[in-house]
């Protein structure tokens, strides 16, 4: 005879069963008997954050650094609301995240409740999927599918909304086995057989090729980026990167030629513009990636590779379309050519190669560094000098230092390099780099961050205590929101307007308040000393690297242009005024 | 790039469940596509399967977006644009409501029959009929009618189906 279980009970019991170690959350009073649960057991480890928005990003760092899905429990109101910015961003980013969200109980609902909120209603379009349980009967149902929804095809954010009536409830609980249809959602797979035929074709056929790759590589596994490894040393095509796409494969490699975009490298931007065929590997031609549509590779064939069909020529019209689990598209491109015995001639694309040594000859990463100033560059290039043998795990807030991060980290494994993409969320890497450390306590863990991004989720520095995490925090401290003044600089007459980072807190003594090390410098000679010494630190530490406050971030394509015309440093200028239509784009 | 946009009927086979009409809609607004006309009911009971038919319009790769963006709602079982089959019949229902008065009741009387619609109800002040048919009768029928005082009038929004076996399945 099954026993009845509570509904609180069920959800810690369908947790367990859906292999959950860890969950990040609050508690409230929606939510009181599931945490009343959770209190009896000791499977599951509960993280307290300081803030619901930082649960989220923290079970998002955990799911990317780890391949699993983040789990995140709130409560009603408030608790679900805090959500909505990590939601998002999960669900731009394509990160598996389930939040079980408590909710006012059934007959309560629609009543404009204490700490009611619709929040089914209000996360609709920011997850993929979401369920208010209003029937016992459905709750281990929904809490299954939800794995099951966030973790196949794409991923992303599943919401299960959890009345405080159905938690006390009881129903029999038979496990996951004996739950009913929750594996319904069937995303489409496999490729088929003449498409591979069709790409292989088209790589044999292609003098100016290029691999661009994004994070659908490292979402599909690292089968893919083995696969995608293969492929490229067989081909010896060149290989550019987004910024979610990172690590993808080693961007060590010598056929790797930057990140592309916005500020990606002046050889990938190129090589994108100029190729006769684009092969996209689970990236979304983002509107960073293609500046200016009308003008975005003009030449090139294009191949796109993807399990999600609403990514298909959504801004830009491709020429194949192979949907499918990345990792069994290469698997039966490499199995392909490896039966038909294809080998890439090297010559033919030699000339492509000497173009794109030239284009890399101009080094376009290059600044002007200084005896008396840290350049943020700089900075950057010494902590990878520093800690590369050490495979950091790297998060980073959004602006320029998370642009010169991407630029100047290396990457060698994927998984490694957590960053909010997508939505771009200012405050994402403190907590995400505390789900990281949780999923990785021995390894080094560092948020490149900005003064003014790490102040959005500051509070979280009260959890890294708690659980005694140490992770580096690596500020890049200009005083300036960095971005939004390069932008004021370059498209509003260098009007600064409310960009200036007045009334900082002593970052030293702000780490000290909660127990962790404080380090500050201001001159270039100091660098390495610092970052061996935050390394050598056991505990959290927090780097308050005191930079350039004027550097800015090149090179740049300015919205509303093509690859091309891409602005190289200070002194490169724009070639007359930023058109109308170039001006409203973010 | 002007492309051309044409009309497109979705027939979308979803899970009758709570919100599911609201993630169709709230996919329309929020990713800026139009709704021409959207009509929602249960077809089967047995599998709680409701029958959406959406008429949009847009360029083909809009329409190609659209269909893509509301297969990957999960309460989706199906679509089918109507449009790209070979034969399909598209109909709608009007109730509408005119003002009679003493001169004009025979000849509104007269102007029923020749259309082919029904009488619902009739007092000495008004008069409800029915009327099925495309949405271009629709048009002419409102417009037919127009010279008469027209009190009101509600259409079911358009629902379609194709000829022949090609039928939606689950």
């Amino acid at each position: 005879m099954m026993k009845k279980l509570s509904g609180a009970r069920i959800v810690i019991e369908a947790l367990i069963q859906e292999n959950v170690k860890v969950i990040f959350g609050y508690p409230g009073g929606a939510v009181l008997p599931i945490y009343d649960e959770l209190f009896k057991q000791n499977k599951i480890r509960h993280i307290l954050v300081r803030h619901e928005q930082a649960a989220v990003h923290a079970a998002e760092g955990y799911a990317r650094s780890t391949g699993k899905v983040g789990v995140v429990l709130v409560t009603s109101g408030p608790g679900a609301t805090n959500t909505v910015t990590g939601l998002t961003d999960a669900m731009m980013d394509s990160v598996p995240v389930v939040c079980i969200s408590g909710q006012v109980p059934t007959h309560m609902i629609g009543n404009d409740a204490f700490q009611e909120a619709d929040i089914v209603g209000i996360t609709r379009p920011c997850t993929k999927h979401n369920y208010l349980v209003k029937e016992i009967s459905k709750l281990a149902e929904s809490i299954h599918s939800a794995f099951h929804i966030a973790k196949n095809g794409r991923p992303g954010p599943v919401l299960v909304d959890i009345p405080k009536d159905i938690q006390t409830f009881e129903t029999k609980y038979g496990g996951k086995k004996h739950t009913k249809s929750f594996a319904f959602y069937k995303p489409h797979t496999k490729p088929s057989f003449d498409t591979i035929v069709k790409f292989v074709n088209l790589l044999e056929k292609s003098k100016k090729p290029i691999f661009y790759v994004g994070g659908g590589v490292i979402n599909s596994g690292s089968r893919a980026s083995l696969y995608l490894k293969k492929l490229l040393k067989i081909t010896g095509f060149p290989c550019t990167q987004t910024l979610m796409g990172l690590g993808a494969t080693p961007t060590s490699d010598d056929q790797f030629i930057g990140m592309l975009g916005m500020h990606g490298t002046y050889e990938a931007n190129l090589s994108m513009n100029k190729s006769d065929l684009m092969i996209c590997i689970g990236a979304r031609f983002d509107d960073r990636i293609t500046g200016k549509v009308s003008g975005f590779s003009p030449k090139s064939k294009k191949v796109h590779l993807d399990i999600d069909a609403s990514s298909f020529n959504k801004s830009v019209n491709v020429d194949l379309l192979i949907q499918g689990d990345l990792s069994k598209i290469l698997e039966m491109t490499l199995k392909y050519i490896e039966n038909k015995r294809i080998s890439f001639s090297k010559e033919k694309i030699s000339a492509w190669w000497i173009q794109i040594n030239k284009w890399r000859a101009k080094n376009c990463l290059n600044y002007k560094n200084s005896k008396s100033i840290i350049k943020p560059q700089y900075a950057l290039q010494r902590l990878d000098f520093l800690t590369k043998h050490l495979d950091p795990f790297i998060t980073t807030e959004v602006g320029q230092h998370q642009m010169w991060a991407a630029q100047f980290l290396t990457f060698n494994k994927p998984k490694h390099w957590m960053t909010s993409g997508g939505l771009g969320t200012m405050g994402y890497g403190l907590p995400a780099a505390m789900g990281v450390q949780i999923a990785h306590p021995k390894d080094l863990v560092i948020d490149v961050a900005g003064e003014a991004s790490i102040l959005m989720n500051i509070q979280e520095m009260s959890t890294i205590k708690q659980y005694r995490l140490p992770v580096k925090i690596f500020i890049l401290n200009n005083h300036y929101m960095g971005m939004v003044r390069q932008w004021q600089e370059l498209l509003h007459g260098n009007r600064l307007s409310e960009s200036y980072m007045d009334s900082l807190p002593d970052f030293v003594k702000l780490a000290e308040s909660f127990g962790a090390t404080g380090l500050r410098i201001s001159k270039p000679g100091e660098m390495d000393d610092l970052i061996k010494e935050m390394i050598k630190i056991k505990g959290p530490v927090i780097c308050d690297v005191v930079v350039d406050p004027k550097e800015n971030c090149f090179p740049m394509i300015p919205s509303g242009s093509t690859h091309d015309q891409m602005l190289l440093g200070p002194n490169d200028k724009l070639e007359g005024e930023i058109s109308e239509e170039g001006m409203v784009l973010v | 790039m002007t492309e051309s946009h044409s009309k497109h009927i979705l027939s979308i086979m979803v899970d009758n469940e709570p919100g599911v009409l609201a993630r169709i809609v709230g996919l329309f607004s929020g990713r800026g596509y139009n709704i021409e006309s959207l009509s929602v009911s249960e077809v089967d009971s047995d599998r709680f399967l409701s029958r959406v038919t959406v008429v949009t319009s847009g360029t083909k790769n809009i329409i190609d977006q659209i269909k893509a963006q509301v297969r990957k709602l999960i309460p989706v079982h199906n679509l089918i644009d109507i449009t790209e089959l070979k034969s399909f019949i598209g109909k709608e229902l009007i109730l509408m409501k005119l003002d009679i008065k003493q001169k004009t009741v025979l000849k509104i009387h007269k102007h029923i029959k020749n259309i082919g619609a029904k009488i619902l109800f009739e007092d000495k002040t008004v008069i409800i009929i029915e009327f099925s048919g495309t949405p271009t009768e629709i048009s002419g029928l409102i417009k037919k009618m127009k010279v008469y005082n027209i009190v009101e009038l509600t259409r079911s929004g358009l629902v379609s189906m194709a000829l022949g076996k090609d039928y939606i399945r689950r």
